[in-house]
């Protein structure tokens, strides 16, 4: 309603002007036709009034521009040959023109072109989830050759299951890091440091000789799993809420699939070398260099290619003084006060930590279970990880799909849905005696447990806007944390058979993922209540802008987040567009000529 | 959607065969006649064998209290685990169903069967684990079923036993060129940050 205001405003005070150009118009040319100096006016009146436009709207209809028929303003500006000082060509300084992809207020995108590789939102996307998939790679690159390295280097039981739970303790540690990178550095920098540093790592395979260095070795390769935290990172800064959930599914699920690309590519790589005459103790070392080179590739093409935030990279902008630097302790404790960032982190565990488990577990477990061949085994395990390519956009799909009815409340009850229906049948999984119905239940678990993966980060950009980075490497440390609890306790010792870990470790993730009925938003509700009544917290602004001290937001450093809120009023779900939020027919659009 | 629908198919067949093929396999490893053949290993040094290296005097020959001897036609001849190797490591445990029985799993010889004594100089292969070993020679019949045994060792698998080093896989080449690519790695991100950093300097100072 505002720009209706303004246009009022601005005639009326033009209105004395017009008055005179058209009188003046009326007794020179005798014609109904806008003389020049009219044309001039209603085109810098007009190119006012979209400026103007263009600040206050929300996401809708600015991703729109050029599309409706404002296009009219652009008619109106004058060539100017023949006038000189008094003609004006609108200089309708656009910067949201420049991108290949519609845009929001914040130049985030609000389209997922996922063939495209555009500058510089999907092309962030794509190089993001790919250090992912590397990485994934290297992580689990290990558990297919197992049975070689375990006669290399005379392996235990519990060597194996030691070394297993430190693949994935590493990125416990370095995902809690990696947030606060991201906020500080820049996601670019954050993969790529990354990659590059812990390359050397996956090259040092090749000096390991006993359990020990195993153990460590694949420690410290943990550590790269951190890159999921700069690629959602990435994403939710290049792509609007209303898609993001479907961007971070396809991100996350398609790096994901790294853990079962893995299961075929080192086998493969290892028996072609072996082909090649060396023997398998050495085989299997160079095999090792594929994800070495993979990784220092990625890390030069993050470098060359990425850029960190859509209107260019982090440091240039901030020595520009268009961002400004947080502080990390700021950035923390807004991170550590919000109590959703724990229900995040256990419920994450659940999902993906579940997830990682069965990567270093189900080989083994098809080949003891049902006496399977080796390679046999590992195509189970491998479609088991495969399966991310479309399970886990999906949950990210389903979620923004809830989130467009329902508000937050459905992207809520399509997480508490997926993370059940995945630890229901784990637990049938587990209890599945023939071959052909724990496969069934095997991809019927992967799809549920993968799909609430994506659903998780549907939500999580919403959490927090200050924080945004490192509450994501939160949630993903949960879910190392949660992979190397439930390997400790279910799969490293004698205790438990190995198919009653596997039901056991359902019934445990069913009862965590019951936490989600606790996540409250005051100006969304949550499961089962509604926003709260109180008319000031009800507002996203009051959520987002809690997070800055009225010092802060007196120097205005507090703009991102309201910009934010006002695009996150979709997730209200249906009622936002009955709030009013969204623009009434611009009277401009008329031909200027009737006025 | 394609790939995932074709693996699956494929993993189905591949366990309709293993389903049928396993089916028949119920033979037991209690079944089988014990001390059928003498076999003796001999190893060529005393202390523990190098892999690839060190090599194994292998003689058997018909036990005088063997009874299925008409049956023979194959001698397969392996190297198998002793207990102290099956510690801790549930894939060479022994099983008494044959086809699930992973306690030998590497084959030294494969003779067709012979009256006379036999004998075989094996060299350890290079993939042979660390862990302590005996030897144990299988009749097997026309049909490819195992129908007696005898082994280097007593019925416990403690006697006669003897030590494998296996080989570390590594080599000197393999070493250095993993040096070299991890500093590869590591100064090209240097030199990336350190040139950014200047340029943004650079530009501040516009």
């Amino acid at each position: 309603m505002r720009h209706f205001q303004r246009y009022i405003y601005a005639t009326k005070n033009y209105s004395e002007n017009l008055k005179e150009l058209r009188a003046k118009r009326l007794e020179k040319n005798k014609t109904h036709v806008l003389s020049q100096e009219e044309r001039v006016f209603f085109s810098r009146l007009l190119g006012t009034i979209m400026a103007h436009h263009n600040e206050d709207e929300g996401s809708v209809g600015t991703s729109m521009h050029g599309v409706t028929a404002r296009e009219q303003v652009f008619s109106f500006s004058v060539q100017g040959e023949d006038d000189g000082p008094s003609s004006h060509t609108v200089r309708f300084d656009d910067p949201t023109a420049k991108f290949a992809l519609p845009v929001d207020s914040e130049h985030r995108a609000t389209a997922f072109k996922p063939f495209s590789f555009a500058k510089p939102h999907m092309r962030a996307f794509h190089l993001g989830w790919i250090s992912f998939f590397t990485c994934f790679i290297s992580t689990f690159a290990a558990a297919p050759l197992v049975p070689i390295i375990r006669d290399n280097l005379d392996l235990t039981k519990s060597d194996i299951g030691n070394a297993g739970v430190a693949s994935v303790s590493g990125a416990i540690f370095s995902r809690l890091a990696m947030g606060a990178v991201c906020d500080l550095l820049g996601a670019r920098y954050g993969t790529a440091f990354l990659l590059m540093l812990s390359a050397p790592t996956v090259f040092s395979m090749s000096f390991v000789s006993d359990a020990g260095g195993y153990l460590s070795v694949r420690f410290m390769i943990g550590f790269c799993l951190a890159t999921f935290v700069s690629c959602q990172y990435w994403t939710s800064v290049m792509f609007n809420g209303k898609i993001i959930g479907l961007v971070n599914g396809c991100a996350g699920g398609w790096g994901d699939m790294g853990g079962g690309v893995t299961q075929l590519l080192m086998p493969m790589v290892f028996h072609v070398i072996k082909l090649a005459g060396a023997t398998p103790f050495t085989a299997w070392r160079i095999a090792f260099f594929i994800p070495g080179f993979l990784q220092v590739i990625m890390g030069i093409l993050v470098l060359t290619l990425g850029q960190d935030l859509p209107d260019g990279n982090l440091s240039t902008l901030q020595k520009r003084g268009e961002v400004s630097k947080d502080k990390f302790t700021k950035v923390f404790w807004y991170a550590v006060l919000n109590y959703r960032t724990y229900v995040l982190f256990l419920l994450y565990g659940f999902s993906m930590g579940i997830e990682m488990t069965i990567n270093n577990v189900i080989s083994e477990y098809f080949f003891d279970r049902f006496q399977l061949e080796l390679h046999t085994a590992g195509m189970i395990a491998a479609s088991f990880g495969m399966a991310n390519f479309f399970a886990r956009p999906l949950g990210g799909y389903a979620s923004d799909i809830s989130a467009r009815f329902f508000g937050m409340r459905g992207r809520l009850w399509t997480l508490w849905i997926l993370q059940t229906s995945g630890g229901i049948f784990c637990v049938w999984l587990g209890r599945a005696t023939s071959l052909p119905i724990a496969i069934l239940s095997m991809m019927l678990f992967s799809v549920g447990v993968q799909a609430a993966c994506g659903a998780i980060f549907g939500i999580v950009p919403f959490v927090s806007r200050r924080s945004l980075g490192l509450i994501s490497g939160l949630t993903g440390a949960g879910g190392n944390f949660g992979s190397g609890l439930t390997q400790l306790i279910f799969f490293s010792s004698s205790k438990f058979h190995t198919a009653d870990g596997l039901s056991l470790m359902g019934i445990m993730g069913m009862i965590f993922t019951l936490l989600v009925a606790f996540i409250h938003f005051p100006q969304w509700g949550s499961m089962f209540f509604g926003p709260t009544s109180d008319e000031k917290k009800s507002k996203e602004e009051h959520y987002y802008a809690a997070e800055w001290t009225e010092e802060e937001k007196r120097q205005g450093l507090h703009e991102g987040s309201l910009k934010f809120a006002e695009n996150s009023r979709s997730e209200r779900g249906r009622k936002a567009a009955s709030d009013g939020s969204s623009p009434s027919t611009p009277p401009e659009n008329g031909n200027p000529a009737h006025v | 959607m394609a790939i995932h629908k074709s693996l699956f198919a494929s993993l189905l067949i591949c366990l309709l065969f293993q389903i049928s093929h396993g089916a028949t396999k119920e033979r037991l490893f209690s079944d089988l006649e014990k001390g059928a053949l003498e076999v003796t290993a001999k190893p060529s040094r005393e202390g523990v064998l190098d892999a690839g290296i060190d090599k194994l005097s292998i003689t058997w020959k018909l036990s005088s209290t063997a009874t299925k001897e008409a049956e023979f036609t194959t001698i397969k001849v392996k190297l198998c685990y002793a207990p102290v190797s099956q510690v801790d490591r549930p894939w060479r445990k022994t099983e008494n169903e044959l086809f699930k029985d992973k306690s030998c799993p590497h084959k030294i010889i494969t003779r067709a069967y012979d009256k006379s004594p036999q004998s075989f100089e094996y060299t350890l292969e290079r993939d042979i684990p660390t862990g302590t070993y005996f030897v144990r020679a299988y009749a097997v019949d026309a049909k490819d079923h195992e129908v007696a045994f005898g082994q280097s060792t007593n019925e416990a698998k403690s006697t006669n036993l003897f030590s494998v080093q296996a080989i570390s896989g590594r080599h000197k080449s393999l070493d250095i060129a993993s040096i070299c690519f991890s500093v590869f790695s590591v100064l090209a991100l240097l030199v990336f940050f350190v040139n950014e950093k200047r340029k943004a300097k650079i530009e501040q100072s516009k």
